[in-house]
């Protein structure tokens, strides 16, 4: 008996939505036989990442925390990858914007008043936006490819942060450490939970995906990055410019990466330090992937990913497994959904040999 | 042609089944030794998908393949090409980067030093005329010499059988006339050759036997001289052709669109670019732009539809208005509408619903945006009325684009331009893989469209579309433009020397000249 | 500059060179087929962690090569799998498996931090190997040489045989390939393995050539420098040496500048540790500006292909 890929006359909705559910299901149960093999406590491993974030109430709080920078970096990356262009240095819009967003800071840090914290956000939005406003020019001026140029200014910005907290930006009074002041409180995130560590940043997280639904969904904006991401040729025919979609893709991909940083560092940290890159901007590559580059899966997408960090940091002090396991329990669950892709346009048929037929190649 | 003799291919209840759709169903018949058969019928009546299988590139799932009386199993191309079987594709299996020597050994089966394929490529060239530089890189030679690659490959393997895959729609009548010597050559030599076309008076000139199939099934094996051309059309078609109506007395008016001097510039190194092209058209009238494949016509629609912009707005006007420096949108809202040649990527999105697809092109002209965000009523309502219209098979205006088939979905884009009432319609490939029904619509509301006064403009490598349809008639050679010419006083020779490059003036005079 | 300075300078850059060459002359091969792999960097880091791991525990380095071509084949099997088997997303599939191979990289080198390992050195005799001018011709580990040598080999068989025209028909035309009758997957698996194989020995390169103790991420993004090169050299092998070599020269200049006094001093070093990246970023612009005109890509350069039967 053989089986051979059939192409459905429409993409199956079903299966577009099953699929990441699948992918899901499915590492958690390939993650368990892999680490039990490989000599962890498998059925633990998955029991710890993917279950008890979820079933500890206490944990709540961390998934928000660790979900809203996933969900604002993913949204704005979905829209780059619907218009075909990828951008895949969303870390270093990440930290260029939060640098902005610290750059405001240490000049106003003897100043209060309500203004600081929205102009703060502002200069991390314009930081992110301008970082990926030079692979943006690129692409279009040059034809440079935007996924290697886009990656290498992930690297640079790191060397950027190094440079900025070791030295211009070093806290006078921190006796040499490299990091900056600590920000004041007008500068920072207000908690928005009393009693837990839930700030201003996962309501803005709720708030972008909502209106990036509207936008790609009801209106022209979401309508022309689409038309270009598919099909360029109708996209001219239909008076769209291809230049001015990657414009718009890039700004808004960092815009967003850059404000991500930017609630980031006047949350949660505080204070710009070396420690700063965590590797969001690369999990929310997962992240748009496995919520189907759709602003509403985004959010789902972004809890799941949330629950296998905070569910990691779990494992290694419950069960002794390394962190970097997440990282392979994530690309696992990438790879089962990209696997599963093909079941959105194809069928699994089985195939009935008739007498005197060819062999099926 | 010895009856004693095995048939050289027997092709016994042939079926292939696909999604939805039987390709072929119990398909039988046979080809003599040094038979010139054809194999007719509409596209998608399933000729391309049957050669495939007798060539090994699909494997049939029910019924049997004779060759030299043994039954035999064609697993892959090789096998086929061992047996004997060469191919000639329509859209040619080139790679374009390669050099031509390069291209014709991948087509060996075994490994022959360049010096002696080199050799035997002159060999083949001598005995046939066929003329090629071995050594250029196959993107910088015309369409036709692209065949002579794909002829001279099939040629060295000395095949038995040769299959034919349309191969005339890319060429001049004049280089026509020389591929029919070549194949009555080898047919005298003993080849069998395997003639897939639409095109029934080629059909009468060159073949033995003909075989029509539609909608997959077999209709008739028959002799094409003691058939006429309409007898075999309504045959393909299974209906009697209709005729084009034209409405009595008709007028034309003034000149509504003026183009002058219009000019592309370098395009990318695959596109021939337009150069100084001039013409105007009349309220009412329908221009022909005749012209051989890849001879500057998609940089013409582009230019004239917006998506490449003229070096000065007066290079294009409507009506007196200049529309040269406006996209496809702004020249869309004054009146201008276009259908490039290729479907599926460039006039529609398959993976958009039809809905969506209206909102492409007929976002302004029909108000379905307001203040950025979609009317997605407005462009339903506008779709469904395209939809009945035109007559488009589909389930409604959510249905996919992709999920119709290309003559639907023809039916459907001409809908959603004419339904704009455009003042000015350029078409280019009307009826591009159209069935004939669907085609005889499509021409239909061509012509009633400029009965109303629209200026329209076909562009269409199909000489005969073009002569039923057009008041008046211009080729494109080489990206450059001939005067146009009344359809009534020009004869198809002429043509066919303006589209192998013979230019103007000179040509009209000379008609008697043939090209080297 | 002394003639021991630019011998210096010369065994350093190439010693930086090499991991790329060998990533990106297999990433070449790959492209050649039409694959966009962008999974080389976590290719690389598989190659590292085997090879350090059976390098530490056999004290062989060959065998650690060798395991290491054949882990990163096997995982670059993976990506085949998905894109050539079930069509996916060839972009997306390349950056899972550059996370794959990070998170597989620190998970499998925890036992390793910090723990020691010998370079692989020149083999041979001492008398030519640290000879004061011919160890810039002998100085070099074997690793170097055999980079060299698969140059040459990729160069003679793209150009010169059978297989490297059908290779490179697969990549220019997969449907005429197909239609011609040779087996596009099954080629297009061959370059992905043999691009992986080679990423492989570029990440060996790591432990036994620069930096012998176990750095999480130590490749350090050189995969994605790899990926560059390969547009920069035009997807032509000589022309990918030259351009390691170059870029080589950018990463020897942080190397002396961060050493060094004088002007180097002034300039903060996390500038000459970003410079790399920058370079990256100038050549691919001033490739652009070149090859507007003609672009030598591979036509069917990262597009999925799934005959229909």
């Amino acid at each position: 008996m053989q089986f051979r890929l059939e192409k459905r006359q429409e993409p199956s909705r079903f299966m577009l939505y099953a699929t990441p559910v699948a992918a899901v299901v499915l590492t958690m149960v390939l993650g368990a036989i892999i680490f039990t093999t490989i000599g962890f406590d498998g059925v633990g491993a998955v029991r710890e990442i993917f279950l008890t974030p979820l079933i500890n109430p206490l944990k709540w709080q961390d998934l928000a925390v660790k979900a809203s920078p996933l969900i604002i970096i993913a949204v704005g990356l979905s829209i780059g990858y619907r218009a075909n262009v990828w951008n895949i240095g969303a870390e270093g819009q990440y930290i260029v914007g939060a640098l902005a967003g610290t750059g405001v800071a240490l000049a106003t840090w003897e100043m209060t008043g309500w203004w600081l914290l929205p102009l703060m956000i502002i200069a991390g939005v314009a930081g992110g936006m301008a970082y990926a406003a030079v692979p943006a020019l690129l692409r279009v001026k040059f034809k440079v490819n935007e996924i290697l140029t886009t990656l290498m200014l992930t690297y640079v910005s790191v060397q950027l942060l190094n440079y900025l907290v070791l030295g211009p930006w070093i806290n006078p009074t921190g006796y040499g450490q490299a990091q900056t002041r600590l920000f004041n409180a007008d500068q920072t995130l207000p908690y928005i939970i009393p009693g837990t560590i839930v700030q201003l940043g996962t309501p803005i997280a709720l708030i972008v995906a909502l209106v990036a639904w509207v936008l790609m969904s009801k209106s022209m904006f979401g309508f022309q990055i689409r038309v270009v991401g598919l099909a360029p040729h109708a996209a001219r025919y239909g008076g769209f410019s291809e230049n001015r979609t990657i414009w718009l893709a890039l700004l808004v991909g960092g815009g967003l990466a850059g404000l991500a940083g930017v609630l980031e560092v006047a949350g949660p940290f505080g204070r710009m330090v070396p420690s700063f890159p965590t590797n969001y901007g690369f999990t929310a590559i997962i992240v748009a992937f496995l919520g189907r580059l759709n602003p509403l899966g985004i959010v789902v997408a972004g809890i799941v990913l949330a629950i296998t960090f905070v569910g990691g940091q779990v494992a290694q002090t419950t069960i002794g497994l390394p962190f970097p396991a997440v990282g392979l329990f994530q690309a696992m669950m990438l790879f089962l959904l990209l696997a599963g892709d093909i079941l959105v346009r194809y069928r699994l048929r089985r195939v009935v040999r008739l007498p005197a037929a060819g062999e099926v190649a | 042609m010895d009856a004693s003799r095995p048939f050289r291919l027997e092709l016994t209840g042939i079926t292939k089944r696909f999604p939805g759709v039987v390709a072929n169903d119990h398909v039988s018949f046979s080809v003599k030794p040094g038979e010139i058969h054809a194999l007719l019928g509409e596209n998608g009546a399933g000729k391309s998908t049957l050669v495939k299988m007798i060539y090994g590139i699909m494997q049939p799932d029910g019924g049997e393949i004779g060759w030299d009386g043994q039954k035999v199993v064609m697993s892959n191309p090789k096998t086929a090409r061992k047996l004997g079987i060469g191919m000639v594709f329509q859209h040619f299996s080139l790679f374009e980067a390669m050099t031509v020597l390069e291209n014709i050994a991948l087509g060996m089966d075994a490994k022959i030093p360049a010096r002696e394929l080199e050799a035997g490529i002159r060999k083949v060239m001598d005995e046939y005329g066929l003329v090629l530089d071995p050594h250029r890189v196959v993107s910088t030679l015309s369409v036709g010499e692209r065949q002579r690659i794909e002829i001279v490959r099939a040629l060295l393997l000395n095949p038995k059988l040769l299959i034919m895959d349309e191969p005339t729609s890319v060429l001049t009548p004049q280089e026509v006339e020389q591929l029919f010597g070549v194949l009555r050559k080898l047919a005298v030599e003993g080849c069998s050759i395997l003639y897939i076309s639409h095109k029934l008076h080629e059909i009468k000139a060159l073949c033995h036997t003909a075989t029509i199939l539609r909608a997959g099934k077999l209709v008739d094996t028959c002799d094409p001289g003691e058939e006429t051309s309409r007898s075999m059309a309504e045959k393909m078609i299974g209906a009697s052709l209709k005729d084009i109506v034209r409405g009595e007395g008709r007028e034309l008016g003034e000149a509504k669109f003026i183009v002058s001097d219009l000019s592309t510039g370098k395009l990318g190194h695959f596109d021939v670019a337009v150069e100084a092209v001039s013409f105007s058209v009349r309220a009412g009238e329908i221009l022909g732009i005749a012209g051989v494949a890849g001879n500057g016509q998609n940089a013409l629609l582009n230019a004239l539809s917006g998506e490449i912009l003229a070096h000065d707005a007066s290079d294009v006007t409507l009506d007196g208005q200049p529309l040269g420096r406006l996209d496809t949108t702004g020249r869309r809202r004054h009146g201008l509408c276009a259908v490039p040649e290729e479907r599926n990527g460039h006039a529609a999105i398959g993976d958009f619903s039809l809905a969506e697809n209206t909102i492409l092109t007929a976002r302004d002209r029909m108000s379905m945006v307001v203040m950025g965000l979609i009317n997605s009523g407005a462009a339903r309502t506008y779709t469904g009325k395209v939809i009945t219209e035109f007559a488009v098979k589909a389930l409604g205006p959510a249905a996919l684009a992709g999920s119709l088939s290309g003559g639907n979905l023809q039916k459907y884009i001409m809908g959603r331009e004419i339904l704009q009432r455009p003042s000015v319609l350029i078409v280019s490939q009307p009826t591009w893989g159209v069935d004939a029904g669907a085609a005889a619509a499509i021409h239909q509301a061509l012509v009633d469209l400029a009965a109303e006064g629209s200026a329209i403009v076909v562009i269409s490598q199909d000489l005969d579309e073009l002569l039923a349809l057009c008041d008046t008639m211009a080729v494109i050679n080489n990206g450059r433009l001939s005067p146009s010419m009344p359809v009534g006083t020009v004869t198809v020779e002429e043509i066919g020397l303006l589209m192998g490059g013979v230019h103007g003036e000179k040509a009209a005079e000379d008609t008697h000249a043939v090209p080297a | 500059m002394s003639p021991e300075l630019l011998i210096g300078i010369i065994i350093t850059l190439v010693g930086a060179s090499t991991p790329i060459l060998f990533a990106a002359l297999g990433e070449l091969v790959a492209e050649k087929s039409g694959v966009l792999n962008l999974g080389v960097e976590g290719m690389m880091l598989v190659g590292a962690v085997i090879c350090f791991a059976v390098t530490y525990n056999t004290g062989n380095p060959w065998l650690g090569i060798l395991s290491a071509a054949l882990a990163s084949a096997a995982v670059s099997m993976i990506f085949a799998v998905l894109t050539l088997g079930l069509s996916a997303n060839q972009v997306a599939t390349g950056l899972a498996l550059t996370i794959f191979g990070t998170g597989f990289s620190a998970l499998f080198g925890r036992a390793y931090t910090g723990k020691p390992l010998a370079l692989f050195k020149s083999v041979f005799p001492d008398a030519l190997a640290t000879h004061p001018l011919l160890r810039a011709v002998f100085g070099y580990s074997p690793l170097v040489y055999l980079s060299l040598a698969m140059v040459a080999l990729v160069w003679w068989f793209l150009a010169k045989t059978r297989g490297g025209l059908i290779l490179r028909a697969v990549g220019e035309s997969d449907i005429s390939a197909h239609s011609m009758g040779y087996s596009v997957i099954g080629v297009r698996y061959a370059a992905v393995a043999f691009g992986g194989a080679m990423a492989g020995i570029g990440g060996s390169c790591f432990p036994l050539m620069l930096t012998p103790q176990w750095v999480e991420g130590l490749t350090a993004g050189r995969g994605w420098i790899a990926l560059a090169l390969v547009v920069f050299g035009a997807w032509r092998p000589i022309r990918l040496l030259g351009g390691a070599y170059l870029f080589g020269l950018v990463m020897t200049i942080e190397l002396y500048a961060k050493a060094g006094g004088g002007i180097a001093h002034v300039v903060p070093s996390q500038f000459w540790a970003a410079l790399p990246y920058l370079a990256t970023i100038l050549v691919l612009v001033l490739i652009s500006l070149r090859q507007s005109s003609n672009t030598s890509a591979p036509a069917c350069l990262g597009k999925p292909f799934l005959p229909t039967n």
